[in-house]
């Protein structure tokens, strides 16, 4: 992209209390549930596009939830029950049964919309196969090793390979479990590298922060086929303004991306999304113009929240989102 | 034969799990008639020592926020699970209630074989803060103080098998064994019941001289990440052991012959005081149908077990 810290979100938003009403409402038809998911997308689109973001998708608004989701439409899964997360919050774990297939591009109807509705540049976020095997029970192939391959090959490719064909051409593969085992990350990459292979497309690997810091990812990362990492900062960094190492501490590790030789971009999260307060332009800006610094490089930046807005409420997501591309300005000003 | 016990918190039911969503009027009762349906699964599935299934905890810290001075904080990643549990800030210079935490917590209807898990205080210390003890030395110490009470009230109120909690020693490259073992003495000096200190989360092979040598009656491993050929290499002739044979991680339950033959192998060479099975961590990481199907397998295989 052309422009200087592009902004974009990274994927999930809270869904509207009246769309969800709706379709869980036993005698709404199917027409008015399919409405109702409709307008709510395109909702987030526009609210989204109006906010200045540069490139956008829908929230994951029609998405249960980016484990569960895909799973319903893959062959050799069975949801065994809920387990938890945490205290009363639980998700749907699917067993592993047979072999993984793919057996419909179950994001289709989705992204059509979705680009059927946007003029703005679109990135569509697919759950990758890492956190597909690591978040279920496997009860069919020998190692986790063999089902993630399945999965990557005989899934989560055929899938992006479809989205592609329908016009897509950012493609974000979403792994929350891949920095969890830092052990694991050889057969992180080549999940990713098998996932995209073939596939013309931008591909981005959004992974969550784990207590390594991404220590263990870093030296993979000029292996992977991808060509910008979204990635978690904001979470540990200062809510001081500043461009000094002290201010920046949840930044540093950028360094050490450059130091194993990453030269992509990578998307950095400037907003905490687990808490509601709301970061100011100008500290956005600053973590914005550390960043730049440290990959040596200002084109390689993307400005993003940390990941998924949906535990916030919409209000907080949208003014976090907002300040988020106001950070971006004053940044983009300041390098003139 | 050989004995069992099952530790850690078991899973709730669907409808469990949408009364405390919802805050249901009955959710107290469904508490209790679902804590005693896992008593009873237990029992009838001749398991050596009843454990409390623990639904009401929401991790196996969270009843310890009630001690004065301590505080919930941030949620925290349980080391590489997808799930989570709740730091907790120990800000007092004290924190006791005279050992009524866990007791006034677990069930007054389990029978005088009766077992309860709780964290040793170095795994404590590795996964919860304090700002009133900046070393990690005093904060593991004083927090064996805490437990020692704590104990203390559970055997004088029965239990026989105390299972101490010990991840963070499994999970952490680096483990201080000097301080693991003072804590630990000070819990189990002088105490009238059996303590198990269970590692899981992590491959001890390279720890268990270090493990052997620690104040305790026995030692638990979860044989899927601790190989049973590294048990094998070491004798048990002055330690019970546990073997976590059933694995609470995977839906797909275990056949009984063959976990059956793998505890009198593990056995044979280690040469165990005394022998135990149990699960390898917290049940509640699998749905409650699979649960039950597990706690039965493990009675089956304790049944069936050569006596040490």
């Amino acid at each position: 992209m052309s422009k200087l810290f592009p902004t974009q979100e990274i994927g999930s938003l809270k869904k509207p209390a009246d769309m969800l009403k709706k379709v869980k409402d036993p005698n709404a038809s199917d027409e008015e549930k399919i409405k109702v998911r409709n307008d709510a997308a395109l909702l987030n689109i526009k609210t989204l596009e109006d906010i200045g973001l540069d490139i956008v998708y829908d929230g994951e608004v029609r998405r249960v939830e980016m484990y569960e989701e895909p799973v319903r439409y893959v062959d050799g899964f069975e949801f065994a029950g809920r387990v938890r997360s945490w205290d009363n919050k639980y998700y749907k774990k699917a067993r592993v049964v047979g072999p993984v297939a793919f057996k419909q591009n179950f994001h289709a109807e989705e992204f059509n919309f979705v680009k059927d509705n946007s003029k703005k540049e679109l990135k569509v976020p697919v759950t990758g196969a890492y956190t597909l095997a690591d978040w279920s029970y496997d009860e069919h192939y020998k190692s986790k090793d063999e089902l993630i391959l399945a999965l990557a090959r005989n899934v989560v490719r055929p899938l992006v390979k479809d989205l592609v064909g329908l016009g897509a051409k950012i493609i974000q593969i979403d792994e929350p479990a891949a920095t969890t085992h830092p052990s694991e990350m050889d057969i992180f990459r080549e999940s990713i590298n098998e996932s995209v292979k073939g596939i013309d497309a931008k591909f981005v690997v959004h992974a969550c922060f784990s207590g390594n810091d991404y220590k263990a990812l870093a030296p993979q990362m000029p292996e992977i086929k991808a060509e910008q990492y979204t990635l978690e900062f904001a979470n540990r960094d200062t809510w001081n303004t500043g461009l000094g190492d002290d201010a920046r501490k949840g930044f540093q590790v950028l360094k050490l991306f450059k130091e194993h030789g990453f030269e992509g971009e990578i998307g950095i999260g400037v907003s905490d999304v687990h808490v509601n307060e709301i970061e100011s332009p100008e500290l956005i800006r600053d973590r914005i113009l550390y960043a730049a610094k440290a990959l040596d490089d200002p084109t390689k930046v993307y400005v993003n929240p940390d990941c998924g807005l949906r535990t916030r409420t919409r209000e907080v997501s949208f003014d976090k989102i907002r300040t988020m591309v106001k950070g971006a300005e004053l940044a983009r000003e300041e390098i003139k | 034969m050989i004995s069992s016990y099952t530790f850690g918190i078991y899973p709730r039911s669907e409808e469990l799990i949408e009364a405390t969503r919802k805050n249901t009027e009955n959710l107290d009762s469904l508490f209790q008639s679902e804590t005693e349906e896992y008593i009873s699964i237990q029992k009838n599935a001749d398991i050596g020592f009843i454990s409390d299934p623990l639904l009401k905890w929401d991790d196996i810290f969270r009843p310890f926020s009630n001690l004065s001075g301590v505080t919930p904080t941030a949620l925290n990643r349980i080391y590489e699970m997808n799930t989570f549990y709740r730091v907790l800030s120990f800000d007092g210079s004290a924190f006791t209630d005279g050992g009524n935490t866990v007791k006034s917590n677990l069930d007054s209807s389990l029978p005088k074989n009766k077992t309860v898990a709780i964290p040793e205080p170095f795994t404590f210390a590795e996964l919860h803060t304090s700002n009133e003890f900046k070393r990690k030395e005093d904060f593991v110490i004083n927090l064996a103080k805490m437990l020692r009470v704590e104990i203390d009230s559970l055997v004088e109120s029965g239990f026989e098998v105390i299972q101490l909690l010990a991840p963070s020693i499994a999970y952490n490259k680096e483990v201080d064994f000097g301080v693991v073992s003072d804590a630990l003495k000070i819990i189990t000096d002088g105490l009238k019941a059996k303590t198990i200190l269970h590692t899981y989360f992590g491959d001890v092979s390279t720890k268990i001289e270090s493990l052997l040598d620690l104040p305790v009656s026995g030692l638990g491993f979860d044989i899927t990440t601790t190989p049973a050929s590294s048990i094998e290499k070491h004798s048990f002739s002055d330690k019970l052991l546990t073997i976590g044979i059933i694995n609470s991680f995977n839906t797909a339950i275990e056949k009984p012959q063959e976990c059956i033959k793998q505890v009198d192998e593990i056995n044979a060479q280690a040469k165990p005081k005394e022998s135990y099975v149990s699960n390898n961590f917290d049940l509640e990481y699998v749905p409650k149908e699979f649960a039950i199907s597990k706690i039965s397998v493990l009675g089956e295989i304790a049944r069936g077990a050569k006596d040490v």
